[in-house]
């Protein structure tokens, strides 16, 4: 599902966030990538989104030659993908149904069907009696549930997640990472950046470790 | 098509949303054009006033027709009837010794016509045609000037001419003003769209990143701009409105002393919808020129 052959992705001032990274992911898989901050994760899965062009290199998703992609393509890419922030990017001018809702707006829905579907995927990650609430007045706890349901509500095969639980309780962190772990089981790809060992032996799965832009598979 | 029309329908919404949830500076932004409007807008009513008051004059264009001083009592009759016909409003016969004494009386000439052996005046009609028009007045006095036992037809028509002139010149500036005011509001729409892009900076961050294609981010703004300028030319009617009600007293005060019963003419409803229209276009035009500028300031600055 995505490869990356010989990708170097080198930043304006000529930092290297990632060196010659060849590797891929086969669809369906749970893919946890680790390493230190700064080591390159967040780059990788921004080039995975396009939100980064490689500097070299060639990212292919789906068979598409990501890097490559005319700029009025990559929205209908982004739509295929469910993207996790660590700082949630959520609206705070409006509720949390409104949120969930939005990515399905977005690609021209039926208001009402994306509705219901919006209710569904609140309801599956908990946040059912605060879908009228105003996302400020969530903990950081529900707002990551709450983007990883405006994340999934347009039902993508692949789920990007970038420190998913970097600012979590781990009581929450555990509750997250079993969320994920269910949509791992109904065959959404995954692949998903983070510290947390421990969440990363609790659901098993491949691991790429980034060390300076550097990449190398581990396995637990 | 049909996702086409729900884009089309998220759209608008978002945009009424959006005035809605900043209802002192739509406002604010609606009365700047509004009052931008109504200066081309109440330049256009006075000139169409003033076009109506010039057409109830008591003093209108005047044929004078003189008769010849041979004519004989069946060539006086035939112009009499001619006079009758429906192109002709008004006419009425001045006797050339009435015309005489009027002459005498007005002038102090009456040394002079004590000299006179006889009236040296031809009878006369004067004659105000049905139509002022500059075209008709001159056809009316043509075809009088062909009667037999007419002598000549005299028209008075510069005053008519130099209203025509001046009326053309209020037109004129009306067109220019319009012009003038219609790039303040589209200058207006866009500087009010740029502020509402660079405020909703988090959102279109976030619109980009779960697939929202530019086309579907700029949409909202449009409308939001061809909403505001309606909401300008609303104000511009309603301002128009008020100057009315205060005016329409002290005018026909004014008329009553010339003993008219001229009333201040609303604008029609075409004229209305005219200003609507014109408006909400240039509020959207606005809203375009600057809403892609903006978009790529906030990818940027991202």
């Amino acid at each position: 599902m995505i490869q990356f052959s010989e990708v170097t992705k080198r930043y304006p001032g000529g930092h290297e966030a990632l060196s010659s990274a060849t590797f891929s992911i086969e669809q369906g898989e749970l893919v946890f990538l680790t390493g230190h901050s700064g080591a390159g994760k967040s780059t990788l899965l921004k080039l995975i989104a396009a939100i980064e062009r490689p500097t070299s290199g060639v990212v292919s998703v789906n068979g598409q030659n990501v890097g490559r992609l005319p700029q009025r393509a990559i929205p209908y890419l982004r739509r295929n993908i469910g993207l996790v922030f660590q700082d949630h990017k959520l609206l705070f001018d409006r509720n949390v149904m409104e949120n969930v809702v939005l990515p399905l707006d977005i690609a021209g829905f039926d208001r009402r069907e994306s509705l219901k579907r919006a209710r569904a995927v609140i309801d599956k990650v908990g946040l059912l009696n605060r879908e009228k609430a105003n996302p400020i007045s969530l903990s950081g706890g529900e707002q990551q549930r709450l983007c990883i349901a405006r994340a999934l509500v347009s039902r993508p095969a692949l789920l990007l997640a970038d420190e998913p639980t970097g600012n979590l309780d781990p009581g929450y962190a555990a509750d997250i990472m079993s969320m994920f772990r269910d949509f791992h089981q109904v065959g959404t790809t995954l692949v998903i950046a983070t510290h947390d060992e421990r969440a990363i032996t609790a659901l098993g799965g491949r691991t790429l470790h980034l060390d300076h832009g550097r990449i190398a598979e581990a396995t637990t | 098509m049909i996702s086409w029309l729900r884009h089309q329908k998220y759209a608008l919404t978002a945009a009424l949303y959006r005035l809605r949830m900043q209802p002192v500076s739509s406002l604010l932004t609606a009365l700047a054009m509004g009052v931008a409007i109504s200066l081309p807008g109440g330049l256009y009513l006075s000139l169409a006033n003033l076009g109506q008051v010039a057409g109830k004059l008591p003093a209108q264009p005047e044929i004078s027709l003189f008769l010849d001083t041979l004519a004989s009592d069946t060539h006086r009759q035939a112009v009499a009837t001619r006079l009758k016909q429906p192109d002709i409003a008004e006419a009425y016969f001045v006797p050339k010794d009435q015309a005489l004494a009027a002459l005498i009386s007005s002038q102090g000439l009456t040394d002079i016509a004590a000299g006179l052996t006889q009236n040296p005046l031809p009878d006369a009609w004067v004659v105000r045609p049905q139509l002022s028009s500059r075209e008709e007045l001159a056809r009316v006095a043509h075809d009088l000037a062909k009667l037999p036992g007419v002598a000549e037809t005299h028209l008075d028509s510069l005053w008519a001419e130099r209203l025509q002139a001046g009326l053309s010149i209020g037109r004129a500036s009306v067109w220019l003003l319009a012009g003038l005011f219609a790039i303040a509001l589209i200058a207006i729409s866009g500087n009010a769209i740029r502020a509402q892009v660079l405020a909703r900076r988090d959102e279109i961050l976030v619109s980009r990143l779960i697939g929202a294609t530019d086309r579907h981010i700029r949409r909202p703004f449009l409308y939001l701009g061809a909403l505001q300028g309606l909401l300008g030319g609303l104000a511009a009617i309603g301002v128009l409105a008020i100057a009315g009600t205060i005016l329409r007293q002290p005018v026909s005060h004014l008329a009553d002393l010339y003993g008219s019963s001229f009333q201040l003419i609303p604008p029609s409803p075409l004229e209305i919808a005219t200003v609507l229209v014109l408006t909400t276009i240039s509020g959207w035009f606005g809203a375009w020129l600057t809403v892609t500028r903006a978009l790529h300031q906030v990818e940027t600055a991202h």
